[in-house]
């Protein structure tokens, strides 16, 4: 049971940067991205045939995936900030239901829809503690989780282009009129959340289940992870991510609870959202 | 500054907004160092006007200029780096940012922020806690320091007395006279229409989206009638 | 001779209504007959297919047309309804196919008011995260259990008469048919206005009485069960059903083709539904891959997302110009005249020459409807309202006035119950409101206006009266008040009516509902200076003719003037005067106050 929750370690890491990727958007780019993790996939997907057709060594297949995937952000970015830069957050997510699709759909035509030959960038136990084995994936992602949360907090509210990114989230006209170019701004955050989010799946992906889809609804148990921080606080969706790997590696092992873990996630989402919600919020504020 | 040359310029400016124009056909002439004061009722379309000035809204017909360059055209973004600023409607601070941020986004120079400061000891005194904390008088003056270290050209000022006690208002309103004195024009929208007439060089007011009166502040300011005549949007209202 | 030739004209507007829809079912079902019998075998099967998505669209053209909320979970509910279908048959329960398609459609629509529950007050996203979350997990789950006789191969028996390919299309076209008559039936009732209306608002919702959450929660079911629905006939058609039938991409193409068609229109959802199946197939043909069908759904969708229209609302704009531009005068400008037919008629009643208008004398006035008592709001560090006091009598129309940010739309939020925080009492009729939520206190009779458009544009003027007013209207006395207020007629589309009269729509649709207090916030806003002279005479005459009282909230001080005979006059929240109009208006500190006089210097 403990080596099955610190087996969840790894998923636990990588829901968390993408929660962490997902609160970011919220915040600065008023979207709830749900292409973040088919981004990522896209891109891992494109390192991989870079490996295996084109002969590539890994790292720099990795290197020209995530600037794919980076891309890919920046334009879904583009796209809503030309069309609806003063829509809600409602309607400028629901575009990106329809980039979900087009993505997983663009995969299968490109890649078949048969799960990735990966070969793991990061394979092996790192160390292991009285016969309890961590593995350097467990470890990586941890670390990176923590390392994303912490130098995005640092950006926000150290440097002068975080000061500008918080202006630009909280009063979006505003800020334009004291001109902060929101375009570029948001454009550069959509690349950096896809090239972040494409890291580190293609780092993860191997240890998980590597078909498109199952990549691609990596974002369920990120939102799930986000939640917890409210789509706000970034320290929190790191949390939430990690508890909810541990939680699901840990239902792993027991079988009675084989088909239940699945659900996991999702009773997750639910609860945080009856308990964030449970007093009453109206949709405007007058 | 060349006051010819340096000047807020509207040429038969109409806006619309969703069903139809809300204010149509405006000419004026903003110079530096002036003031202008946009009186009228409720609901006149003043406030589309200042948004259509400086990009919230796109003007619908008509040409804009500042210091001779057509912006109508242009981005928000570029129309403030050519010195037009708006201070909008409702203390437009950025709650969650501190004093000193809310001034960061927009100093040329890091040593104008400690100037701005200096205007409001108020402020000083609370450079470092977030903008919501503060009282509505003193957001409203983090919004006038965060235009003064900007160095704008052009001021459009939307209602600054609103929700504010006479007193902190009455504190705010030499600020206005200040920024005239060093030379920015400015558009002034104020509900409290002496106060505004007061400060002004020229008038103009608008009432069911035309513009019933223009000419010197003065003249209106002495001439109550006028005023009430221009107000109400008859069709004989003068206009110079 | 209008008046004699209207409630013919109703009589039969009103049949017509009843019964097209049944024509057009009838003649669909013929239409459904000659093709089960002209197409040749392959094709009977894709048709099936057609009608097993289209019923699917229907109901996520009420959850993300009419009801705006992003559902991407439309096929998991197909697969309850497959579920149960399979289930039923591996029990061998009583009853057959049919019975056993509606359990299923039943089935899933308590799924879906179970995911929906916890979902009551979520706004459009959230619900897309729990939606797509369940999408995942029964997905996973469901190839891990598989359906119920699906491993042991244990096929289900089509009912008798419907047993091949060509017959069960028939059973699949009545099905269908029933759907889009429901379905038809539903929107233009009280469920559909609600959907429409709390898309567009909740407060607006909310304060015409209706409830929020049981809208959303009603939009969600019905189409969670109309999802079971269409599971149901996949397997009538298989045969069996298999996880592959139910996959979240196709959940998520069916919500974009949903968007891109405008499915909330029966019409577009029977479209989009031919598209589901002849795309592919068509890619098929060409021996191109059909992953390439969603590739083009998610770009088209992104289109659709982005510009905000669909293929129906572009087909009917088309066809309503094309009509409009025929002789026959647009609707709107029908709306125009009878304006102007009013307001003479109004100013014969009160002349405007007079110089000092009083209100009409109100029935006897003893009882105070509205009593508000030290009532006091803050946001954060700044008090909106402290100790505000207020009393409306039977019949008055009390007006409140002062400044801009004075206080007075936060006022109306508080008593209308938006903002339950606030401290103090509001009391209605005597009877204390605290702890009622804005849509009761709109059902008890404590209705109110909003300065800002809260009409929903998908509506006709008439339906949206309707479900405001929240009782049976004869079509006589709707047509009446809306012709005293100056509003377009009933079938004119909200969505071609200026933001000014909109408003004056909402204000009739309130009235119409009856209630003991109306607080109108800025009604005049948006109208011109001879609408407001209309309007201003219309509201004086209003607690008379339709027995109610109201509250003015006005910037304009000649408006209230000419209407109300006691002023309360706010002034940072407090209340600065309140009295007789000639009083209040004579006081120095109000003057001061109001206009801003050069003696604040």
């Amino acid at each position: 049971m403990l080596q099955g929750a610190l087996a969840g370690l790894a998923a636990g890491g990588l829901y968390a940067v993408l929660g962490v990727c997902l609160t970011l958007m919220s915040r600065l780019v008023r979207v709830v991205n749900f292409a973040q993790a088919a981004t990522g996939m896209f891109g891992t997907y494109v390192a991989v045939w870079l490996v295996s057709d084109a002969g590539l060594p890994i790292w720099p297949a990795v290197a020209v995936g995530v600037v794919i995937g980076g891309s890919i952000s920046a334009l879904i970015g583009i796209i809503i900030g030309t069309w609806l830069p003063e829509a809600d957050t409602g309607s400028r997510s629901a575009v990106t239901v329809a980039v979900l699709l087009f993505l997983i759909s663009l995969s299968f035509i490109l890649f078949g829809n048969r799960p990735q030959p990966f070969r793991p960038v990061l394979s092996g136990p790192a160390f292991q503690v009285s016969g309890v084995v961590i593995s350097q994936v467990a470890i990586f992602t941890v670390v990176v989780a923590v390392l994303v949360a912490l130098s995005a907090h640092v950006v926000l509210t150290k440097t002068s282009v975080g000061i500008r990114l918080r202006a630009l989230s909280e009063r979006p006209t505003t800020a334009e009129l004291v001109g902060i170019p929101a375009r570029t701004l948001s454009v550069a955050v959509w690349a950096t959340t896809g090239a972040v989010g494409t890291l580190v799946v293609a780092i993860v992906a191997p240890t998980q289940s590597n078909d498109a889809t199952a990549l691609s609804m990596l974002v369920v148990p990120a939102a799930a992870a986000a939640l917890l921080g409210g789509f706000r606080r970034l320290d929190l969706a790191v949390v939430g991510g990690l508890v909810l790997g541990v939680l699901q590696g840990a239902a792993a092992q027991l079988s009675q609870l084989s088909v239940a873990r699945h659900f996991l996630p999702f009773l997750f989402i639910v609860g945080l959202l009856v308990w964030s919600q449970r007093k009453e919020v109206w949709d405007a504020a007058r | 500054m060349n006051g010819a040359v340096n000047t807020l310029e509207l040429t038969g400016v109409t806006v619309a907004r969703g069903a139809g124009p809300v204010i149509r056909d405006v000419s004026l002439t903003v110079p530096a160092g002036t003031v202008t004061a946009l009186v009228g009722p409720n609901g006149a379309g003043k406030t589309s006007l200042l948004e259509a000035l400086s990009g919230v809204i796109p003007v619908t017909s008509g040409s804009v200029t500042v210091g001779g360059t057509p912006i109508t055209k242009l981005s928000r973004v570029a129309r403030a780096r050519l010195g037009l600023v708006h201070i909008e409607q409702g203390r437009a601070i950025f709650p969650g940012l501190t004093v000193v941020e809310n001034l960061r986004l927009t100093a040329r120079e890091p040593a104008d922020i400690e100037g701005a400061l200096e205007m409001f000891p108020e402020l000083d005194k609370r450079r470092d806690s977030p903008a919501e904390l503060l009282s509505g008088g003193e957001q409203q003056m983090v919004v006038l320091a965060r235009a003064f270290v900007s160095r704008p050209a052009f001021l459009l000022i939307d209602e600054m007395s609103l929700g504010l006690a006479p007193v902190v208002f009455m504190r705010l309103l030499p600020m206005v006279r200040r920024f005239a004195e060093q030379g920015v024009g400015i558009l002034l929208v104020e509900q409290f229409t002496h106060l505004a007439l007061g400060l002004a060089r020229e008038a103009l007011v608008v009432s069911s989206g035309r513009v019933t009166y223009q000419g010197q502040a003065k003249e209106l300011l002495n001439a109550p009638e006028l005023l009430h005549a221009a107000y109400l949007g008859g069709a004989d209202a003068p206009r110079q | 001779m209008r008046l004699v030739d209207r409630p013919w004209t109703a009589h039969q507007v009103r049949l017509t209504r009843l019964a097209r829809p049944f024509m057009v079912a009838a003649v669909a079902i013929a239409a459904g007959l000659g093709l089960s019998a002209a197409l040749p075998g392959y094709y009977v099967y894709l048709a099936i297919s057609v009608i097993v998505a289209a019923v699917a669209l229907l109901g996520l053209g009420i959850v993300s047309g009419s009801a705006g909320m992003i559902a991407l979970c439309q096929l998991t509910f197909a697969a309850v309804g497959a579920w149960v279908v399979t289930g039923l048959n591996v029990a061998g329960a009583p009853g057959g196919f049919v019975l056993w398609l509606a359990a299923g459609g039943l089935v899933a629509g308590v799924v879906g008011l179970l995911v929906g529950l916890p979902a009551l007050r979520l706004r459009g996203v959230n619900l897309a995260v729990v939606t797509l979350g369940l999408a995942a997990a029964v997905d996973v789950a469901l190839v891990q259990v598989q359906f119920p006789g699906t491993t042991e191969g244990r096929f289900v028996d089509r009912p008798g008469p419907f047993g091949d390919d060509r017959s069960y299309f028939i059973l699949c076209v009545l099905v269908l048919a029933a759907c889009c008559l429901a379905v038809h039936f539903v929107q233009q009732g009280r469920w559909g206005s609600g959907w429409k209306s709390v898309a567009f608002s909740e407060r607006g919702t909310a304060a015409a009485g209706g409830s929020v959450s049981s809208s959303k929660l009603t939009a969600f079911a019905t189409s969670a069960t109309l999802g079971g629905i269409s599971g149901g006939l996949v397997v009538g058609q298989v045969g069996l059903a298999l996880p592959a039938s139910f996959t979240p991409i196709q959940s998520l193409a069916l919500y974009v083709l949903a968007i891109m068609a405008g499915a909330y229109l029966i019409d577009m959802a029977i479209f989009g539904a031919v598209l589901w199946v002849a795309v592919p197939e068509l890619l098929k043909r060409w021996g191109v891959p059909q992953d390439w069908g969603f590739v083009v759904f998610g770009v088209l969708g992104v289109q659709a997302l982005t510009s905000g229209t669909n293929l129906g609302m572009i087909i009917r704009t088309a066809l309503w110009r094309r009509s409009a531009s025929k002789p026959v005068a647009p609707t709107v400008s029908d709306a125009a005249p009878s304006v102007s037919d009013a307001a003479p008629s109004v100013s014969d009643a009160a002349p405007t020459s007079d110089p000092a208008p009083h209100p009409s004398p109100a029935p006897a006035r003893g009882s105070m409807v509205l009593e508000v008592d030290d009532l006091s709001m803050s946001f954060g560090h700044v008090q909106a309202l402290r100790g505000v006091q207020l009393a409306v009598p039977e019949g008055a129309v009390v007006g409140l006035i002062g400044p801009n940010g004075a206080g007075k739309s936060t006022l109306v939020d508080v008593i209308s119950g938006f903002l339950p925080r606030a401290t103090g009492t509001v009391r209605l009729d005597g009877v204390s409101m605290a702890g009622r939520s804005p849509t009761r206190r709109a059902r008890l009779g404590l209705r109110r206006t909003f300065q800002q458009d809260r009409v929903p544009p998908g509506l006709t003027v008439g339906a949206y009266v309707r479900y405001v007013a929240r009782r049976r209207l004869a079509a006589e006395d709707i047509a009446e008040v809306l012709d005293f207020f100056g509003c377009p007629p009933e079938r004119t589309r909200l969505a071609d009516v200026d933001a000014g009269r909109r408003r004056l729509v909402e204000v009739a649709g309130h009235v119409l509902a009856q209630p003991r207090i109306l607080l109108l916030d800025e009604p005049a806003a948006g109208l011109s200076h001879d609408e407001h002279l209309a309007l201003a005479q219309r509201l004086r005459q209003a607690p008379a003719r339709f027995g109610l009282s109201m509250l003015l909230i006005e910037h304009d001080l000649d408006l209230v003037r000419s209407v109300c005979d006691t002023i309360t006059v706010l002034d940072f929240g407090e209340v600065l005067a309140s009295g007789p109009q000639a009083d209040v208006l004579a006081d120095p500190a109000v003057l001061k106050a109001y206009m801003g006089e050069t003696e604040m210097l």
